[in-house]
């Protein structure tokens, strides 16, 4: 009997201890992001994101069992610097893959690295077009390319509101003037003709001269391109000049965040807004993580937030799924990726002049009672969007 | 063609209030000018400052902005009035290379000022929300058959006539009362002014603590149909300068009128050129007046025995 418990207890320790060593294996993961810069303010967004997934996952039992433990490298959001440190967690490292890194130009450089060595990459947050149209194998990207980010707002255009014109106000810098010049092409692309457009100063006082004029060419919709504080002033002096059009539809981040709302108070109402991703959104685990990331931060998260956040349960499914942790089983799993995250359905297609690159749906959001609500796509709405909008007039 | 008239009166109304804001903006500026020879580079910052004043009173307060010009008033006096004692007049004394180094010293004093403003309240745009910011009078709600409509925002109106009181206000000071002439007097002629017995010295003290007033009354008047933020200085105190040049320096009827030429002037400009061209129409008009009229429009009245 005493045997029998010595053996029992002593199995049980060796189980205890084997599956305490199991445990204790680790998945290094490092993580190229610029932390120091002027780009320094969106690393430190996505480095809390990447934390806050990997704590729940090790929460859940980590990545096959095993602890997943994050190490940042800051790439100053310099390309040449990102290049080596991919070039370090692929040679020196030896990590059978890459996610990460920040901008554009950043997310570049390690491409090129990481393609040349054949080591799949999961671009995350780089919007420029280019960098899923040169024919790469192993680079795939979880974001809309930057000509995608409206595409949300075309679709709701074409299917619900079929406007006939449009007039376009942006404000005089690059930023701007790209937005106008892809809604030029969208309204190509719809049939609705370009009645006015007319750039402004950012930080003017007074709108409503050029408001005076848009009113007589009476267009369908409305269309601006502008950040917080003129997206305001804008809503507010269009409602004191009673301009009435189908739709109101900003282009740009300074519409889609609660500032906007603040500023313009009731004149914000009905306004809807193209973005990637928001804290209300209807994607699995979306809300858990904005309000997480808040109980942190202080703040909610930006789309870009999310994205890292959901990279790393993009990786996490695909080193689940992979063959073996080479890094070509590990980019045909990542090729077969279909699943939904908190930022969105992620599924890596090559078309269009793209390869390996996720064709998200973007959203839009429509300020309804005071509050942002996703309308579009209608599968992921919190509300039913409002339309057509009452007039001014009508209203209260 | 009812729709042409509609636009046009439209702008026009917008200029005119727009101008009557800035004529305020410009009128604390020239008042420097003329009493000290010194182009205030600060002015801009101590409108920033007296918007946060109005900012932080509703936010903690629930005092309305227009209210807040009572107390942000005063305030901004006796910072102007410290700024001068304290600041200013020991610059002046000191002989030094450059004569204009007071200037020098207001544009130093405006960047403590918004990047104090930076520190303690962050870069972040803010505005006071008040529920009337974006209502307004409609002709057609008073004329129903109207051709055309026009619309008349409450807050810029209000502005606007607060604006023109305080302008009026101004300007029985500066005539009837003893310490308003006394400024007069050294604004015309600082050595005769001394010989008749007036305090130069706290004249010049009055005088930017009354500047510094006046761009603070601005500020609060413009809180209701704007925002803030720390960097806005720079862009009032440009139009400060081009209304004083335009004004002719020193004028202050000559700054009530470059005010509204350049709010109209701007409209017109954002309603028939593009609005992306109105900083170039400042500019341009900036240009002109130095080049076709030095005096700027002191220069024409006096021709015509108008001013004062």
């Amino acid at each position: 009997m005493k045997r029998l418990i010595l053996t029992m207890t002593v199995s049980l320790m060796v189980m205890v201890f084997t599956a305490g060593l199991v445990a204790a294996e680790t998945l290094d993961i490092t993580i190229p992001l610029p932390l120091t810069g002027s780009k320094a303010k969106f690393g430190e967004i996505e480095k809390r994101s990447y934390e806050i997934a990997a704590e729940e996952i090790n929460a859940a039992g980590g990545i096959k069992g095993k602890k997943v433990v994050l190490h940042f490298e800051d790439s100053q959001g310099k390309p040449e610097i990102a290049r080596a440190i991919a070039e370090k967690i692929i040679d020196v490292k030896k990590q059978p893959f890459v996610v990460g890194a920040y901008s554009s130009s950043c997310s570049k450089a390690i491409a090129a690295v990481a393609e040349e060595r054949k080591i799949p990459y999961l671009v995350v947050t780089g919007a420029s077009d280019t960098i899923t149209r040169k024919n790469y194998k192993y680079i795939f990207r979880m974001n809309p390319s930057v000509s995608y980010y409206t595409g949300g707002l075309r679709s709701f255009l074409k299917k619900v509101v079929k406007p006939k014109s449009v007039a376009i106000l942006y404000e005089s810098t690059d930023f701007g003037t790209k937005g106008a010049e892809g809604m030029v092409k969208d309204a190509k692309k719809l049939g609705m003709k370009v009645v006015m457009k007319e750039k402004y100063e950012s930080g003017a006082v007074d709108f409503k001269p050029i408001l005076s004029k848009l009113k007589s060419k009476r267009p369908d919709v409305i269309y601006m391109v502008s950040y917080v504080m003129d997206a305001a002033l804008l809503m507010r002096q269009i409602k004191e000049l009673r301009i009435d059009a189908k739709l109101f539809a900003g282009g740009a981040a300074g519409f889609a965040i609660p500032e906007f709302i603040e500023n313009a108070k009731d004149a914000s109402e009905y306004v809807v807004t193209a973005t990637l991703w928001s804290p209300q959104v209807a994607y699995p685990g979306a809300k858990e993580f904005a309000e997480k990331y808040k109980a942190r931060a202080g703040k909610y998260p930006s789309y870009h937030g999310a994205e890292a956040y959901s990279a790393l349960y993009v990786m996490k499914d695909v080193l689940e799924r992979a063959k073996s942790w080479t890094p070509d089983d590990i980019r045909d799993a990542l090729k077969a990726t279909d699943i939904v995250t908190a930022f969105g359905p992620v599924k890596f297609e090559d078309r269009e002049g793209y390869q390996n690159q996720n064709f998200m749906d973007t959203l839009v959001l429509q300020v309804i009672n005071g509050k942002h609500e996703t309308i579009w796509p209608e599968k992921y709405a919190t509300k039913k969007y409002v339309y057509p909008i009452p007039k001014w007039r009508d209203r209260r | 063609m009812s729709v042409q008239i509609e636009i046009f009166l439209q702008t026009l109304i917008a200029g005119l209030l727009l101008g009557g804001l800035y004529a305020l903006i410009g009128i604390g500026m020239t008042l420097i000018m003329g009493v000290m020879k010194i182009i205030n580079l600060a002015h801009g910052e101590l409108m920033m400052v007296a918007m946060y004043i109005a900012y932080w009173l509703f936010v903690l307060f629930h005092i309305d902005p227009y209210v807040s010009v009572l107390i942000a008033t005063p305030v901004m006096f006796f910072m102007g009035v410290a700024i001068q004692k304290y600041l200013i007049n020991p610059v002046m004394k000191v002989e030094s290379i450059l004569p204009e180094n007071q200037v020098i010293l207001t544009v130093g004093i405006g960047m403590v000022l918004s990047n104090m403003a930076t520190i303690f309240f962050t870069s972040d745009y803010r505005s006071t929300p008040v529920d009337y910011a974006s209502n307004a009078f409609y002709l057609s709600d008073y004329w129903r058959d109207s051709p055309i409509e026009l619309s008349l925002s409450i807050p810029w109106t209000v502005s606007f006539i607060l604006a023109v009181i305080i302008t009026v206000s101004l300007w029985f000071f500066l005539t009837k009362t003893d310490t308003g002439k006394s400024i007069r007097a050294t604004a015309q002629d600082k050595d005769a002014a001394l010989m008749m017995g007036v305090n130069v010295e706290r004249m010049r003290v009055v005088t930017f603590g009354l500047g510094a007033a006046l761009v603070g009354a601005a500020g609060c008047l413009f809180i209701p149909i704007y925002y803030l933020y720390p960097a806005l200085g720079g862009k009032f105190t440009l139009i400060a300068f081009v209304i004083t040049i335009l004004g002719g320096l020193g004028s202050t009827i000559g700054a009530i009128i470059g005010g509204l030429i350049l709010g109209i002037f701007e409209s017109m400009t954002a309603t028939y050129v593009g609005m992306g061209w109105a900083p170039v129409g400042r500019f341009v008009i900036f240009i002109a007046a130095l080049i076709f009229l030095p005096g700027g429009v002191a220069a024409i009245l006096r021709r015509h025995k108008l001013g004062k």
